[in-house]
This record gives C-alpha cells, sequence and structure tokens, in this order.
C-alpha cells in the first residue's frame, strides 16, 4: 500500500443499542485503500459488512448506534461529521452503490431526473447540461438508447438495467473511491459477471479506488487487489487478494473458501458447508468468535480473542492462535 | 437501520402492544356514564326537559339548575341528558344495522370468494362511490314525516358498503392466514372457522371501527338536527340544543357552550378507545 | 394507462345510472300522492296537467324514469311550482359558491397539512409530532357544526370583525373584498376537518417512505434534506393523501350544507336547506342528482391524478 492512503479507517466500532443489549456490529476494524486499488470485503451475511460500508459512508443513522474510531476519507474525518459536512464529500469524494436495484431507485422518478439530479445539486450544471450528461452516462454503463431510457421509470426497466442506473447515478460527479455493497445480489447470475466487468472498466476508465463488499469469494478472486474477511464484525484475515487465495492462515477463510465452487475442481465436488451457525452477537463471549465452529480450536480459542497478527513482509495478517500451516491447507 | 439490523439477524421486536393507559379508562368511564345517564334519565331526578319555567330564563349556572337554563327557562343539564338519548339511540342503532348486514356479509365475502364475492363487493363499491350523505339527507328529506326510527335505518343502511369494506379487507388478511388453512385441511365447517377461528382475530378490528363509527354517526346526527332533518324539537338532542341557541348566542353563551361540550366529550371519548384499541391489538390501518 | 382509464369509465358511468335511478325515485318516496305534494300550493288543474305532462306521472314507473332522464339529459330539470323559477338556473347560480368554498378550504388544508406533516415525520415521535398528533385528534372531534358557531360567537359577535357573520355574502363579482372576508370563517371551518385527515394520511406514509432505501440513496448522493422531502419522499407519500382528498369531497360538501346554512351563503346547501323547509322537491332532487353525479366526478379525477404521480398504480 504505497501513496497516500484515500480511506483510512482505524480502529473503527459500530454498536447498535437493541432491546438485547449493546450488539457489535463492527469492532476494530482498521484498513486503508490507496488511489486506484480495489479491496474486496468478504463474510457471511451478519458479519457487519453492510454496516461498514455505511458507516464509512457516514450514512449509519445515529439514533442509539455508537461509532467510534476514525474513517478518514482523501484527509476528512467523516465519523461525527454533520451530515452538512458529509453532504460536501458525498458523490464528489466517495459514492456508494447499494444492494438492491430493486429499492435503491426511486420509483415515481424519471431514472434520468435521478441521475442529473446529483448533477445539478452537486455541481451546480444547468438542466440541459445535465441532461446530456446523464444520457452520457447511461450510454456510458452500457444502456441502450439511453435518450429514450431516460424518460423510463424504474419499473419499466429490468433489474440489471436498474443496476446499471444505480451506477451510473453514483459515478455522475465522478468520485474518487467508490464503495460497491453486493451490487449484484438481487441479479441474475447471468448479469452478475456483467455488472462486475462493467465496475472493473470503469474503475480503470475514471482512476477510482473501489471498495467491494459481497459474500461471493468467486466475485472478488480476480478483480480485487486486496481483500479482507470478515466474521462476526472483525477482520479476521487480511492481504494481497492473490495471497490471502493461495496462503491463508485462518480457518475461517479455508471454510469460505472450500464452500464455494471451483472451476478447478471435478465436476460434482460436493461443497463443504460451514457447520453450525454464524455467532450471535449479543451474545458473543470472551474467545474466538469462530472457535465454536471450527475445527482447529483449543481452550486458549475459547477464552482468548487472537489479535490481528502484525503484517508479514507481503502485507498479510490473520487473527488465529492455530494458522493453518503450509502442509495442513 | 432497521435494514442493516436485519442483516444481522437481530430483528428488532415489535413494540410490544402499546398499553391502554389511564385515560383509556377515563374515557370508558365517562362513556358509560353518559349511556347509563340516557337510558335512566326517566328515573333519575331531573327537571321535565321539557318544563317551560319563565322565572329562570338565560339563567347561568346555579345549584339549581347545574347548566342553567334557556331562552324558555328549560334546564339544560335535564335536557343535555335527555339529548343524549337521541345522539346514542341514532349512533347504537345504526351502527347495529350496519354491521348487522355488513359484518357478516363482508366475512362471508372474503372468506368464500368466487362469484359470490365478486358479485357483493362490485355492488358494494358502487354504493359506496355514491355519497353517503347526500344519499341520506336526500332520502330522509323526502321520506316524511320523519321519525327516530327512520332515521336509524337510513344511516344504518348508508354505513352498509363501508362496515363491508372494512370487514372484507380484515377477514381477507386473517383468511390467508396458516391457523385458518389448518382449521380447513382438519376438515373444520365452514361454520366453524367462520365463528371460532375468524371472527375473534376480526373483532378487536371490528369493535374499533364500531367506536369511530358511531362517532361519525353522532356528528352526523348534529349535522342532520342543523339542517332541521332529525326528530323535531321540542324534543332535546344534542345538534338541535345547538341549533336552537344560536339565535340567543350573544346575550346566553352558555346555551352553546354546554351541549357542545358535551357533544365534544363524547365523540373523543369515542374516537380515543377506538383509536387506543386498534393500536393495542396492533391490527395494520386500513385505510378508509 | 388508457385501458384503465376505459375501464375507469365505465364504472363511472354505471354508478350515474345508479344515482339517476336513485334520484329519479326519491320522488316516489313522498307519502301520499306525489304530484300533489310537489304542487303544494300551486295545485291548480293547469299546473296539475303540466307535472304530468313532464313526469309521466300516468305512465308506468319504468316509462317514467326514461322520460325523466330524457328532460335531464337536455338540461331540463323542471320548473319549481313553489317558485316559480327554472330548476336548473336556481343550481346554477348556487354552485360557483360551493365549488369557491371547497377549493378555498382545499387550499388552506393543503397549505397547512402538507408542511407540518412534513414537520412531523421528519422526528416521528418527537416533542412536535406530539403535539401537533394530540391536537389533529382533538380537532377530529369537533364537529364543523360547532367550530362554525363558536366561531361567530367570538369572532362576529363577541369580536365584532365585520363581514364574517351571518348574512354578510357578497358575490365575488360585487366586491371581491367582502367576498373573501364571508368566506373565510366558513373555508376555515371546513379546513380544519380536511387537515385533520391529510395531515394524518401525510405523515404516516412520510414516515413509511423515508424509511426505503431510496431515500438513503438519495441522501448519499449528497442532496439536501429539504429536497429529499420535497423531491424524493412526498411524491410517493402522496397517493393515500389524493385518495382521501377524493373520498373527502362528499363529506365536505355536507359539512358545507351546515356551514352555509348557518350563515346563509346562497350556495347548494342553503338553496336545499331552503327547499326541503319549503317541500320545494324538483329543486331538492335537481341539487342531489347534481351534487352527487359531481362528488363521482370529482372522485374520478383524482383516481386519474393518482395514476399521474404514481405510475406504479395502472400498470399493475
Amino acid at each position: 500500500m504505497s501513496e497516500v492512503p484515500l480511506l483510512e479507517v482505524r480502529e473503527l466500532s459500530v454498536t447498535f443499542e437493541t432491546a438485547g443489549g449493546p450488539l457489535p456490529a463492527v469492532s476494530g476494524v482498521s484498513f486503508t485503500v490507496g488511489p486506484n486499488e480495489t479491496l474486496g470485503i468478504v463474510g457471511e451475511s451478519g458479519s457487519g459488512k453492510t454496516v461498514l460500508a455505511r458507516s464509512i459512508m457516514g450514512l449509519q443513522p445515529r439514533a442509539r448506534v455508537t461509532t467510534t474510531g476514525s474513517v478518514r476519507l482523501n484527509g476528512s474525518e467523516t465519523v461525527g461529521a454533520s451530515e452538512t459536512e458529509l453532504r460536501r464529500l458525498w458523490s464528489t469524494e466517495v459514492a456508494m452503490i447499494f444492494q438492491d436495484p430493486m429499492t435503491a431507485l426511486n420509483p415515481v422518478m424519471r431514472v434520468g431526473k435521478q441521475i442529473d439530479e446529483t448533477l445539478r445539486v452537486r455541481l451546480g450544471m444547468s438542466r440541459p447540461a445535465a441532461k446530456a450528461r446523464a444520457i452520457e452516462l447511461l450510454e456510458m454503463v452500457g444502456i441502450p438508447s439511453p435518450a429514450q431510457r431516460y424518460n423510463a421509470y424504474p419499473g419499466q426497466l429490468s433489474g440489471g438495467m436498474r443496476q446499471r442506473v444505480v451506477i451510473a447515478a453514483a459515478l455522475a460527479c465522478t468520485p474518487k473511491l467508490l464503495l460497491a455493497d453486493e451490487p449484484t445480489t438481487g441479479l441474475d447470475v447471468t448479469i452478475q459477471a456483467q455488472i462486475l466487468n462493467l465496475l472493473d472498466d470503469l474503475k480503470d476508465r475514471l482512476h477510482m479506488s473501489v471498495v467491494l463488499i459481497t459474500h461471493d469469494l468467486g466475485v472478488v478472486a480476480t478483480r480485487t487487489s486486496h481483500l479482507a474477511v470478515m466474521y462476526a464484525g472483525r477482520i479476521v484475515e487480511f492481504g494481497a487478494t492473490r495471497d490471502v487465495f493461495a496462503h491463508h492462515r485462518m480457518p475461517y477463510t479455508r471454510a469460505l473458501l472450500e464452500s464455494s465452487p471451483r472451476v478447478a475442481n471435478p465436476s460434482h465436488t460436493r461443497l463443504a458447508a460451514i457447520p453450525g451457525r454464524p455467532p450471535n452477537l449479543l451474545t458473543l463471549g470472551e474467545g474466538c468468535a469462530f472457535a465454536p465452529r471450527c475445527a482447529y480450536a483449543n481452550d486458549r480459542c475459547h477464552v482468548e480473542r487472537p489479535p490481528l497478527s502484525a503484517p508479514d513482509a507481503a502485507g498479510h495478517s490473520f487473527a488465529c492462535w492455530n494458522p493453518l500451516s503450509e502442509e495442513s491447507r | 437501520m432497521s435494514e442493516s439490523l436485519n442483516e444481522l439477524g437481530v430483528l428488532e421486536r415489535p413494540e410490544a402492544s402499546t398499553p391502554l393507559g389511564w385515560l383509556f379508562w377515563v374515557c370508558v368511564g365517562w362513556l358509560t356514564l353518559n349511556v347509563l345517564a340516557a337510558i335512566f334519565a326517566n328515573v333519575l331526578p331531573l327537571v321535565d326537559p321539557l318544563y317551560q319555567n319563565y322565572n329562570v330564563v338565560n339563567a347561568g349556572p346555579s345549584l339549581h339548575h347545574l347548566l342553567g337554563t334557556d331562552d324558555l327557562g328549560r334546564d339544560i343539564f335535564s335536557r343535555i341528558v335527555f339529548g343524549s338519548r337521541v345522539s346514542i339511540a341514532v349512533g347504537v342503532g345504526a351502527m347495529l344495522i350496519g354491521f348487522g348486514i355488513g359484518a357478516p356479509l363482508g366475512m362471508l365475502a372474503a372468506y368464500r370468494r368466487g362469484r359470490f364475492d365478486t358479485i357483493v363487493t362490485t355492488v358494494m363499491y358502487v354504493f359506496l362511490a355514491f355519497p353517503a350523505i347526500v344519499a341520506v339527507i336526500a332520502v330522509l328529506s323526502f321520506w316524511t314525516p320523519r321519525s327516530l326510527l327512520k332515521i336509524i335505518l337510513v344511516i344504518g343502511l348508508a354505513s352498509v358498503p363501508l362496515v363491508y369494506r372494512v370487514i372484507r379487507t380484515a377477514t381477507m388478511a386473517i383468511a390467508t392466514k396458516d391457523f385458518v388453512i389448518a382449521a380447513k385441511v382438519q376438515g373444520a365447517t365452514d361454520r366453524r372457522i367462520l365463528i371460532k377461528e375468524l371472527l375473534p382475530n376480526i373483532a378487536p378490528i371490528g369493535v374499533s371501527f364500531l367506536l369511530i363509527g358511531i362517532a361519525t354517526v353522532v356528528t352526523l346526527e348534529g349535522a342532520l338536527a342543523f339542517l332541521g332533518l332529525s326528530v323535531n324539537p321540542p324534543t332535546p338532542s344534542w345538534g338541535n340544543m345547538i341549533n336552537e341557541s344560536r339565535t340567543v348566542m350573544s346575550q346566553n353563551p352558555w346555551l352553546v357552550l354546554f351541549p357542545s361540550l358535551a357533544l365534544c366529550l363524547f365523540l373523543l371519548c369515542l374516537n380515543f378507545i377506538g383509536d387506543r384499541l386498534r393500536s393495542h391489538f396492533d391490527v395494520t390501518e386500513v385505510k378508509l | 394507462m388508457l385501458r384503465y382509464v376505459v375501464r375507469r369509465l365505465v364504472m363511472l358511468l354505471g354508478i350515474v345510472v345508479v344515482i339517476s335511478i336513485g334520484s329519479f325515485y326519491l320522488i316516489h318516496l313522498l307519502p301520499g300522492d306525489p304530484a300533489a305534494v310537489i304542487l303544494g300550493t300551486g295545485d291548480t288543474p293547469a299546473n296539475r296537467a303540466i307535472l304530468y305532462k313532464q313526469l309521466g306521472l300516468d305512465r308506468p314507473m319504468v316509462v317514467q324514469y326514461f322520460i325523466w332522464l330524457r328532460n335531464i339529459l337536455h338540461g331540463n330539470f323542471g320548473i319549481s311550482f313553489i317558485s316559480q323559477t327554472s330548476v336548473a338556473s336556481t343550481i346554477r347560480a348556487a354552485l360557483p359558491i360551493d365549488l369557491e368554498l371547497i377549493a378555498l378550504s382545499q387550499i388552506l388544508a393543503f397549505a397547512a397539512a402538507i408542511p407540518l406533516a412534513m414537520r412531523s415525520a421528519r422526528k416521528p415521535d418527537g416533542i412536535v409530532d406530539r403535539i401537533l398528533g394530540a391536537g389533529s385528534f382533538t380537532l377530529l372531534s369537533i364537529p364543523p357544526f360547532i367550530i362554525i358557531v363558536l366561531l361567530v360567537l367570538v369572532i362576529s359577535i363577541k369580536l365584532g370583525i365585520s363581514n364574517t357573520g351571518p348574512s354578510s355574502y357578497v358575490s365575488f363579482g360585487t366586491d371581491w373584498i367582502v367576498n373573501l372576508e364571508s368566506l373565510t370563517l366558513p373555508a376555515f371551518t371546513l379546513a380544519i376537518g380536511s387537515f385533520v385527515l391529510y395531515y394524518r394520511v401525510l405523515r404516516s406514509d412520510l414516515i413509511a417512505t423515508l424509511q426505503e432505501e431510496f431515500i438513503t440513496v438519495a441522501r448519499s448522493k449528497g442532496i439536501s434534506r429539504r429536497r429529499i422531502m420535497w423531491r424524493h419522499a412526498f411524491r410517493p407519500s402522496s397517493v393515500a393523501l389524493l385518495g382521501s382528498a377524493g373520498v373527502n369531497i362528499g363529506g365536505l360538501l355536507a359539512s358545507g350544507f351546515v356551514v352555509e346554512y348557518l350563515l346563509a351563503i346562497p350556495g347548494l346547501g342553503y338553496t336545499l336547506i331552503a327547499a326541503i323547509n319549503a317541500s320545494d322537491y324538483l329543486l331538492v332532487q335537481g341539487i342531489v342528482l347534481v351534487v352527487s353525479v359531481g362528488v363521482v366526478v370529482i372522485n374520478f379525477l383524482f383516481d386519474f391524478v393518482i395514476n399521474i404521480v404514481d405510475p406504479r398504480i395502472s400498470r399493475e
């Protein structure tokens, strides 16, 4: 990770106050993303990925939520910043793509208006200029006959088209950092690859950094430079993507890898399910959150939480008392 | 936030049903008092509401006349108590007719579905589009001579389509629930399902709508009294008391205030109880 | 969209037919010989002949209906035997007053309900929301006829503000300032009921809409709170608002009748009550028909507007 980081997250913790007590959705997460880098964040649903993304943006509602630590976006702190301050960063510095294109667009507003609104409000463009630019953007994200689609309502578009519109709206002001929160989960499998390739392509053309959040390791394998594996609100393994895939040390990472299909495997290979269930964050004990599901867990794992190790020469770190060695992998 | 919490697998529990609160019971108490007074008005030690005492005309409240007297020397307190009989009779009577016809039809249509539902619903929706209040005014102005019974009948019939729609919607939401389907599969008779499974679940929203309906009808009766379409004077009703008092309003404002207050408190209690019951039983609001 | 409109138009036509049958039949609700009741003091053989010809009273009921319907469709509502004037011209003179009154009250109601609902929805259960909630609930329980009586008592009588009391109505053409002054209290009275309804409906829908994902998305673009409220949240939240406004018109007319009657404003309500008291049944019948059809048509127009506001509805 060279140069000045574009995004620097330090010891970020987000705790919800719920009827059942404090719920630590994100705990002590730290990482950095440099210019033109792509970071993948992987974890099961419930591991705190979405909360992390929204907290980086500063979009997490403030009521009954405690956020501590620091998030610096191109030098500006977003934790504790007012919405007025954040508004200056949104769209131009950082933008976000949301999980479900079915709910992310205003159903009673023409899609073109939802794109050029950003241009007019944030960049002060005139109405005709914004419209022309919006049509350009629609074309850029691969929407056929963009001038007609400009006037369509979201309900008249397919899921894939809607997600393209969402992307076009997010990129309208050419943000330096794009947070993509499960951008393909709500889409058909055949459309998923198209959208991911589009994002990849746009990232290079617009010189953006991207944080790609997903539960699907297959998605991040070839499209990210770095990878963070999250479990129960914490980063449990971090490193260069190739490194993590090849030399993962954390049993959870291995479990994740084994549970996703790989082309290299002979067909009809049984996928290994991860035993047990994701932990209840309200009742986390002192030990490693993965210990109850881990084949390698010993007494220590149940009473003492392993810290994230200092990065090795390649920048690879992990949180485990019994890391996998080359032989056991 | 619910979204992200959802993802974390910790659904925020729906807030426990709102407690009824002490104000609810105050309202229940006030309504009970009103109804009892209306029923037992004859046996209560009240002055004859029609007796005109020209020695105390337009008197303010005093020990002798609790709420004073009107321009003909009639006791206002006694007239309010007797007047409540008209309002309560019209409100309760009309809603009994409305629910007596609308509720069974609505339940049956929602439970049976099919052609029966299609036909009844279409007919009801045609009548719903008809401005019910205009129809009530029209029928009452032609169907002379007017009597309390006719007023109850006309308003009651006019309310049937509204009751039908509310009950049908509520039943439909419940008739598709698993426990009803389970009962059907186990071979329970339609009659048993309607009475044992559906009725208890619809009752809360029914009662809540009934109370708000009574409030609406009582208001309507007041308006009709203003238009001279309710019971004829000198029989007191809250509406015609307020109406008659207008002419002497500037000399004797009590005459307007007391019956207005009685009516508003009565309506407020009905609306409040209805509203509380609805949120207590956590019934999603049926849009009217 | 077109199919939807056509379907609604067919339904509208059906309802209008039912209304016409109902209005026609009203005459036969009269006790005894309808001709005698309608003619009242004008019961001369000559008038009786005119009425029989006009209504076809000696023919079978079905034929009577079609005779009556043909006359109505030609704009012939009959001549009142009480006042010796054409029913149609009486209605034409009164109708604009009701329209003005309703328009004024609706402007007031929306002008108050929309910003206050937005204010409440911004912080549900906050102090402002609680106060507005309790206030609107109390207003809900005060019938319009009490409001107008109390307003007249305080403003016209106690404070002595001119042109607000009974019989102060002047037509818009004569003196529009006095016209507006005289309609202030009635318009305000009618607005209160509508305000409570609109405020409550819009508030709950806004609260629901503001929790939608697309609102978060709009925020994430850096759009101001105010713009999000008006441009993103308001329109998808206004379907139920428009629906209840359409339905509310019927109730508004009835309250309007009382208010007009109390202040002697010569709109349809006042005319209707006067006609009922004078046993001028042809006039009553004409007003009932016009008002009923008017309400149904207004409902239809609101349905149409709702479809434009929310394109999702007609697509279903």
